[in-house]
């Protein structure tokens, strides 16, 4: 659950982070659900997602596209990152068109998200916010770490390994792009964002 | 998780990779503090161990727990869902968990980065309980719970240690601010942190009633979030 909400950052810096991803509700749509995620891979496919994972398999960074294609399962979740909302609205009327009946959940900036919904004419059914942190926010590290970490939401990219990318970038041992790649490997379904994170992990290495 | 002490050359690769901070060098060796260890296997996944150190022992009960929340691949076998274990919003308008006049909270214990163990979590269960609020039956946190009036868990699970879990509920509309003021108060009690979620069904305008119930509690809502754009189907019919 809510593995893609929590997403720290700010307004400009989150403003090219959008996950589209698929999901069977188990015990009600899900028989035969995989069939209709590798529709759903075909689709966004086609517009180039910069991240694609299944919680099932992995990411495309970490076992490849055609591994996660050849394991689809009925209880997969397929996701799709992309970095420009207008690319989400056409991928969301291509999704419509098409009918899978699978739930289809876009993750991102709720302005520019409900533009799209309104754009491909799926408008919103059921929002989900976050209200922040709380207890022990003192143990937590900085906010920028926080930018680059939360954006796998099972916490499969530890702080101290964001740390450690930029103690590398700043000795000139690993480059922002690199470090981004490294650190999308460990999240497994696929949602973190290599773009985003590449260019927060340069601000950071400076 | 454990390290094979033979073929371990203590280069410390994995280190940085383990969430909770569980990998340590001790002397010219690396070791896995088994109490902090949340078994979520992203040290051996990462594959940077040169040797193959890095194995998982068979888990016992209620060690699977840690397993069972923490790591991602691993479907919780109460609910078949992989993650926490939980769809909740993801497939409202399919399951119609979340219908108008009404709101779900989910209190994703550990939360970015650090962990839970079971005992805060019940901490945040019972405070909730006291205020009537229904816990997500399909939830793996409410299959832990002995009684789930009182949101109290069964007693050998207490001290396991996870990634983090969700306690999460419905309630009618009016109830959270009560609710959002009491998770604050229960913040206080707990030795971790929490993310916290609120889910509407949106109204026929678009609209978001759980904005301004947050707001009227003192919680600012995010800028981003996640949106069910209505595909699935069968579509639950509205209420």
């Amino acid at each position: 659950m809510t593995h893609s909400l929590h997403r720290r950052g700010t307004e400009e810096n989150l403003s090219n982070d959008y996950i589209v991803f698929a999901i069977a509700a188990q015990g009600i749509n899900a028989d035969g659900a995989s069939a209709k995620f590798a529709r759903f891979a075909e689709v966004v496919e086609k517009y180039e997602p910069v991240s694609f994972g299944d919680m099932k398999t992995g990411n495309v960074f970490s076992v490849g596209m055609e591994e996660i294609k050849k394991n689809f399962k009925d209880n997969s979740i397929v996701h799709a990152v992309f970095t420009d909302p207008d690319v989400v609205a056409e991928v969301l009327k291509e999704l419509k068109e098409i009918d899978l009946g699978l739930s289809i959940v876009v993750s991102g900036l709720l302005e520019p998200v409900d533009r799209c919904c309104r754009q491909a004419g799926t408008p919103r059914h059921t929002v989900e916010h976050s209200l922040g942190i709380w207890g022990r926010t003192e143990t937590l590290p900085g906010e920028k770490v926080l930018e680059v970490s939360t954006m796998c939401g099972h916490g499969m990219v530890a702080f101290g390994l964001v740390e450690e990318m930029v103690d590398r970038i700043k000795a000139g041992t690993t480059t922002p792009k690199e470090a981004a790649l490294e650190l999308a490997r460990q999240c497994h379904c696929g949602i973190f964002n290599p773009v985003r994170a590449e260019k927060l992990l340069a601000s950071m290495g400076k | 998780m454990k390290i094979d002490e033979v073929l371990c050359t203590a280069c410390e690769q994995c280190i940085p990779y383990c969430p909770m901070g569980a990998i340590f060098l001790e002397g010219d060796m690396v070791k896995i503090s088994q109490d902090e260890c949340v078994e979520c296997d992203i040290c051996r996944r990462a594959g940077v161990c040169p040797v193959d150190a890095l194995y998982q022992p068979e888990l016992k009960w209620p060690r699977t727990l840690r397993s069972a929340f923490s790591n991602p691949l691993v479907s919780h076998p109460d609910t078949n869902v992989p993650g926490r274990g939980t769809e909740e919003m993801k497939t409202n308008e399919v399951t119609g968990r979340f219908r108008r006049g009404y709101a779900g909270i989910a209190v994703e214990l550990g939360r970015p980065g650090t962990g839970a163990r079971f005992y805060d979590v019940e901490k945040v269960a019972t405070a909730c309980a006291k205020l009537g609020v229904r816990f997500e039956p399909a939830n793996p946190v409410t299959f832990l719970m002995e009684d789930r009036r009182t949101g109290k868990l069964r007693p050998e699970v207490l001290n396991e240690k996870v990634l983090s879990a969700i306690v999460e509920f419905d309630l009618e509309l009016q109830k959270v601010p009560e609710v959002l003021k009491a998770l604050k108060e229960v913040a206080k009690e707990i030795d971790t942190v929490f993310s916290l979620d609120l889910v509407c069904r949106a109204e026929p305008d678009g609209s978001l009633p759980t904005v301004d119930a947050a707001k009227s509690a003192g919680f600012e809502v995010s800028l981003n979030g996640k949106t069910n754009v209505g595909l699935g189907r069968p579509l639950k019919e509205d209420g």
